[in-house]
């Protein structure tokens, strides 16, 4: 009796090997089938989801590691990770320092390089024809311009049918790596909104709507005439909403695109040592000319000490250098080298 | 003659012990339930006041009645979501009582015999609907209606009542009260249609053979008779109001501060928590998002209390008055 049971169970096992070694050889041609096993767990930032939607199935194919990701936020993110309930976070904010200490020894580092986007719902106002400047979307969304026909826009706007609709403010009410983004450029171009209200993953927002993830602000947007919010570019791709044309301290108007976000990267000389990045804003000068005023780094988020150290630099270091073209069309920009030299100078900390 | 006593007597005792085993495991089983429920119920009350600890310390009692919700200068408080706490479940709670007990009525009096089955099942499946999915249907669908249609219609004919304001867009805290009776509703009807299905026919047969109209039957028998039990049904609708966070999250807008207009956005406490606890940048931040789960339970513990007093003061006023 024992006796079949251990062959019934050897037997099992022989054929999962067996299984799992047809599967590694279907998915990596030559790699050896021990290390067809490895599942990398991530979780965190909605703003990353695409990218990582697309080098999952490349990753796998390439290495037969298979990588699992769940889009929950970037704030759950480092929660997740804090906690080890997942191999990896990602993050667009950088960590606060509460949530470094909580991480228990993390290293944060960038990993690819996007934007945020004012979008709106105005009726007559077709996508990309509507131009605002940084102080006038700060005073938007402190409640101080009220109407679309407001002076301050239509002296932006000459020659748009501005109607006399009342602005509806929405904005993120999970903590979100996007709203980081946003007020932080806010704060620079206006010091009320920086005394006001501040730059975090999640403010006191003085007007407005909140909507859940990147997807509750799309809806609210797209079905609110008069409003206006802010969404990851990728996703404004998915939800065909308009975005508005930002002008950029250079005085040139723009949109977010791959040579918009790396023009406003080249203002990363030298990275410090937790990585934390902001490029919002660039100064005006002739070499910003063309910059996107709200681009971004994410953040992968590991620990320094893990089992799966080995898994995970190989991961991130692919991400780093063959994972970068491919996600282009959801307009991630290439990243500067001094940051990828930075990032894999990170990635040495990474240990077993 | 010593030994055939013995062995009757172990036999006795034997059979005796197995009889006694059965009882003690009887018993040691739900003991054991019983008090792990207990126990579990004092480690969450536990675990929920260390974890609020230094938002307590931090910022004491006043913590819950301050207006304000600030992450970056680190200043918290619940007033806000208490208000929109209080008005969202109170206001649900309103609409659905006289239509969670017109259903109930329906089913148990005036429905047709054939119909009454399926209509029943249907409003149960009401309550089997996830709330997120109640709250995506909110977004997507009410909230556009709700302020393209209900609300101009309200305000332009109850607009003297500070309650009907301006209509503003599809997230307020109107469309998580719509949301909200739309989930109390089946808990109320379906406790309700049990209730009056146990109003003792005799009774309801005396009252209509003495010539009453059904109205005056159902005013004057079945009301009286269930009367504790939908009260009981109607609190039991409140408690869920109170906590449910998901599906408000999704409608109400997360806006801080007090506004006495429905129409425009608020938050309630457990749509707070779900929002902002796994985002949450600081561990005040976090004390505080746990502070008001601690308000949110001895919240919902005081209703269950109010309602279990209730029950007992309507049984004993009709136990005085038969």
């Amino acid at each position: 009796m024992p006796k079949s049971g251990t062959l019934i169970r050897s037997t099992a096992v022989a054929g999962l090997a067996a299984v799992v070694a047809a599967v590694a050889v279907s998915a990596a041609g030559a790699a050896p089938a021990k290390r067809s096993a490895t599942v990398l767990q991530g979780a965190g930032s909605s703003l990353i989801a695409p990218a990582l939607a697309i080098w999952q199935p490349l990753y796998s194919q390439a290495r037969g590691v298979v990588v699992n990701y769940s889009a929950v936020g970037s704030g759950a993110g480092i929660a997740a990770i804090s906690a080890r309930t997942v191999d990896f976070g990602a993050s667009d904010a950088p960590m606060t320092p509460d949530q470094a200490t909580g991480c228990k020894g993390c290293v944060q580092i960038p990993w690819a390089l996007t934007a945020t986007v004012p979008v709106y719902n105005i009726p007559g106002v077709p996508d990309t024809r509507l131009h605002l400047d940084g102080p006038t979307l700060a005073n938007i969304f402190l409640g101080n311009i009220k109407t679309w026909d407001d002076p301050a826009i239509k002296k932006l706007n000459p020659g748009a049918n501005l109607p006399s609709t009342k602005i509806v403010v929405v904005h993120r009410s999970d903590g979100s790596g996007d709203t980081y983004v946003f007020t932080d450029y806010l704060s620079k171009v206006s010091p009320t909104w920086k005394s006001k209200v501040g730059s975090a993953t999640s403010v006191s927002w003085p007007t407005g709507v909140g909507g859940a993830k990147n997807a509750g602000v799309a809806a609210i947007v797209a079905q609110t005439p008069g409003s206006i919010g802010y969404i990851s570019d990728a996703y404004v791709i998915q939800n065909h909403i308009a975005k508005a044309q930002m002008k950029n301290a250079a005085g040139h108007y723009t949109l977010p695109s791959v040579t918009s976000i790396e023009a406003a990267a080249q203002l990363v000389k030298s990275v410090p040592a937790d990585n934390a990045i902001s490029i919002t804003n660039p100064p005006a000068s002739p070499k910003y000319k063309y910059a996107w005023p709200l681009s971004t780094f994410t953040y992968v988020i590991v620990p320094q000490q893990t089992a799966k150290a080995k898994d995970l630099k190989n991961f991130i270091t692919w991400a780093l250098t063959h994972g970068q073209a491919p996600i282009r069309k959801f307009v991630f920009a290439p990243m500067p080298l001094v940051v990828i030299k930075a990032a894999n100078k990170s990635l040495k900390q990474v240990h077993s | 003659m010593s030994t055939l006593d013995a062995t009757t007597e172990s036999t006795r005792r034997l059979s005796g012990r197995r009889v006694h085993l059965g009882d003690l495991i009887l018993q040691l089983v739900a003991g054991a339930a019983t008090l792990a429920a207990l126990v579990l119920v004092f480690l969450i009350v536990w675990k929920v006041i260390d974890g609020a600890r230094p938002a307590i310390e931090q910022f004491g009692v006043g913590f819950v009645t301050h207006v304000g919700w600030d992450p970056v200068k680190q200043v918290f408080g619940a007033g806000s979501f208490l208000f929109g706490t209080a008005v969202t479940s109170l206001v649900a709670l309103l609409l659905a009582a006289p239509l969670s007990l017109g259903i109930a009525l329906f089913l148990t009096e005036l429905a047709p015999g054939a119909i009454r089955g399926p209509v029943t099942a249907l409003v149960e499946t009401l309550a089997a609907i996830p709330s997120v999915v109640i709250g995506l249907w909110g977004i997507l669908v009410l909230g556009p209606v709700l302020s393209d249609h209900v609300e101009p219609f309200l305000h332009d004919t109850l607009g003297f009542i500070p309650l009907f304001g301006t209509p503003g867009s599809g997230s307020s805290m109107f469309t998580a009260i719509i949301v909200l009776t739309i989930m109390i509703l089946p808990i109320v009807s379906s406790i309700s249609r049990e209730l009056f299905l146990g109003v003792p026919s005799e009774l309801k047969e005396a009252a209509l053979g003495l010539g009453t109209t059904r109205w005056e039957m159902v005013r004057g028998v079945m009301f009286p008779y269930a009367r504790g039990g939908i009260a009981a049904a109607l609190i039991l609708g409140l408690g869920r109001a109170l906590g449910e966070a998901i599906a408000v999250t999704q409608v109400i807008g997360a806006f801080v501060g007090i506004q006495w207009n429905l129409f425009s956005p608020g938050d309630t406490l457990a749509s707070r928590i779900a929002a902002e606890y796994q985002g949450a940048t600081s561990n005040l931040e976090v004390a505080s998002l746990i502070y008001l789960g601690l308000i949110l339970l001895v919240f919902s513990l005081l209703v269950n209390l109010l309602a279990q007093w209730i029950v007992r003061t309507v049984a004993r006023r009709q136990g005085l008055a038969s």
